[in-house]
């Protein structure tokens, strides 16, 4: 049977994928295969974490983006003839699976969120988010390879397992990439990841003018909790960094607490939130979709009730 | 002087889907629009375009006939003409479906461009395949999830955010680019623009014209409402309202 290959640029994603790689092996009969970038997670912690096989993606050099492996990939991919290739829906990955399936003239299911081999029919089955949230798309396969991207912390990462053995092989370097990186900025990183954040107070169009954010942060701060924004807060305005948009296209939060503040509740965003305990919501407009979609709110002027709220939590 | 294509799609406006009974998708009342992240790619193509002192903005969509009116849309945001390759058959594509039509098509209608902007995704899949699939099938460079971009001397050179920063990066031309939202602030069509789309050139391509086979390769097995729905407890802004709202809190053993 055709194996599984995994293509990870962090160790982060190496793991989490040899994790989903692993729930698809045994029924697939298939070998996993690793294929990482140097730097990233070592060929012994792959091995230990379930890969059979580890490829080293060659060292690229500064003004080579991580793109430039393409050609490389394509041809060790029509080689070994993978069954199924998962990659890491970061902006890296995303753009070099759909150059991959292009290339291979594979299917790609895109932020793939369930994933499981079909015995019966030999089809890989998959689901993943369409309509802006408002739908779920569930997508088979029975066409080798079938390339998947997987939105990060998705899957549980593998846990290692001592005397597991395996092959590493190094990949030649890639031939120049049409494309050069002549400068790269860090991110200015938010002070907390919001992903990661047990509580979110989230702020929205109905906030007037960006000083009034400093209310949002007060019951932010009451609650122990971190900030984030919708979309248009973060983009259009720019009262807040990017890192801190909640949404289909932004981060996908699963907190214990989300407070919606002057959020109206369009499906984008609040399907970034659908992993969250418990969802409650201020907005003055009783007709908000954020309503249906809360576990309870409060319908009134964010302005008057969130000093109220703080003032009650404090009792 | 650059010639840009900027590719778009004609989509269900998600706000007005609806569960329906079972769970089933409800589409009876729905809107249509051009994707959001689109008019980002069609205002950049537009924005070269006058920054370049001329040049033309060649838009190519594929779709279902009823996406004609997309195109009249497309046009009035400032696109000098349209190509629009249309069939019955063409309502629910798979990205590497769409792919390979618009690289045909591209091929076989716009003999000479400098460069292919599209979305960073579909509003309605939002797959976000089409445009790096695109520049593999035309062989030409790609750069995805640009938030500023400039053309000079033949080549691009475009900022595109990655999950650790910015990669500042250059290419040659012709390439494909993907945008981000913030790239720009579309602009809204007045009266004016509406009308003038009307007189704009607009080539329709039929299914016949073309000659791949464009099969698809994943199948849909199931299109569903999903469940995004809570219990929806509605509270007054009174002193009631705000005691139960921080009760429902503590109960909820997120705070003590």
């Amino acid at each position: 049977m055709a194996g599984i290959w995994i293509i990870a640029e962090t160790r982060e994603q190496a793991f989490e994928l040899l994790g989903a790689g692993r729930s698809l092996a045994p029924g697939m009969g298939a070998a996993l295969t690793a294929v990482v970038a140097a730097g990233s997670a070592s060929p012994e912690e792959c091995i230990a974490r379930g890969a059979d096989e580890v490829l080293l993606l060659a060292e690229l050099s500064p003004g080579e983006p991580y793109g430039a492996h393409l050609p490389v990939l394509e041809q060790e991919a029509r080689a070994a003839s993978p069954g199924v290739i998962l990659f890491s829906a970061a902006a890296r990955g995303k753009e070099l699976a759909a150059r991959l399936a292009a290339r291979l003239g594979a299917g790609l299911c895109s932020a793939c969120t369930a994933l499981s081999f079909d015995k019966g029919s030999g089809s890989v089955l998959m689901e993943r988010i369409a309509y802006g949230g408002a739908a779920i798309q569930k997508l088979t396969s029975s066409a080798a390879p079938v390339v998947v991207t997987v939105p990060p912390r998705s899957f549980a990462p593998a846990e290692a397992a001592d005397g597991r053995q395996g092959r590493t092989r190094e990949l030649p370097a890639p031939p120049p990439s049409a494309v050069k990186i002549v400068d790269r900025k860090p991110r200015e990183k938010a002070a907390k990841d919001i992903a990661e954040a047990r509580v979110i107070v989230c702020a929205g169009r109905g906030f007037d003018k960006k000083e009034d954010l400093a209310l949002a942060r007060e019951l932010a701060d009451a609650l122990g909790g971190e900030l984030g924004a919708t979309r248009p807060l973060t983009e259009e305005l720019h009262w807040l960094p990017e890192d801190l948009c909640i949404g289909l296209s932004g981060v996908q939060v699963k907190p214990e607490l989300y407070v919606g503040l002057g959020v109206s509740g369009q499906v984008q965003h609040m399907t970034g939130v659908r992993g969250a305990r418990v969802v409650c919501a201020v907005n003055k407009d009783e007709n908000a979709p954020i309503f249906a979609l809360s576990d309870f709110g409060i319908v009134g002027n964010l302005y008057e009730v969130v000093p109220k709220i703080i003032e009650a939590m404090r009792k | 002087m650059p010639v840009v294509i900027a590719c778009f799609k004609w989509v269900v406006d998600e706000a007005y889907i609806r569960r329906g009974a079972g769970g089933a998708l409800d589409f009876s009342s729905v809107d249509y629009k051009i994707g959001e992240y689109d008019r980002n790619a069609i205002e950049e193509a537009v924005r070269l375009r006058d920054a370049g002192g001329g040049g033309s903005v060649i838009g190519v969509t594929v779709g279902a006939p009823e996406s004609a009116k997309g195109v009249k849309d497309a046009l009035s945001r400032g696109m000098d003409r349209a190509i629009f390759v249309s069939d019955a058959s063409f309502r629910d594509l798979e990205p590497s479906q769409t792919a390979a039509i618009l690289a045909e098509v591209i091929r076989t209608h716009i003999p000479q461009y400098d460069l292919v902007a599209c979305g960073e995704g579909s509003s309605d899949l939002y797959a976000q395949q089409v445009g790096p699939r695109l520049a593999e099938l035309l062989g030409i460079p790609c750069v995805c999830f640009v938030q500023k971009l400039s053309l000079e001397g033949g080549r691009l050179r475009a900022e595109r955010r990655v999950e650790d920063g910015v990669e500042v990066v250059e290419a040659p031309l012709p390439a494909l680019v993907t945008v981000l939202p913030d790239i720009n602030t579309p602009r809204i069509p007045g009266v004016k623009d509406t009308l003038m789309a009307g007189k704009k050139p607009v080539t329709t391509v039929k299914r016949e014209e073309l000659t791949g086979t464009f099969g698809g390769v994943l199948k849909t097995a199931a299109m569903t409402a999903s469940s995004l729905e809570r219990t929806g407890e509605k509270l007054a802004a009174d002193a009631a309202g705000i005691a139960r709202f921080v009760d429902s809190l503590r109960k909820s053993g997120v705070i003590r």
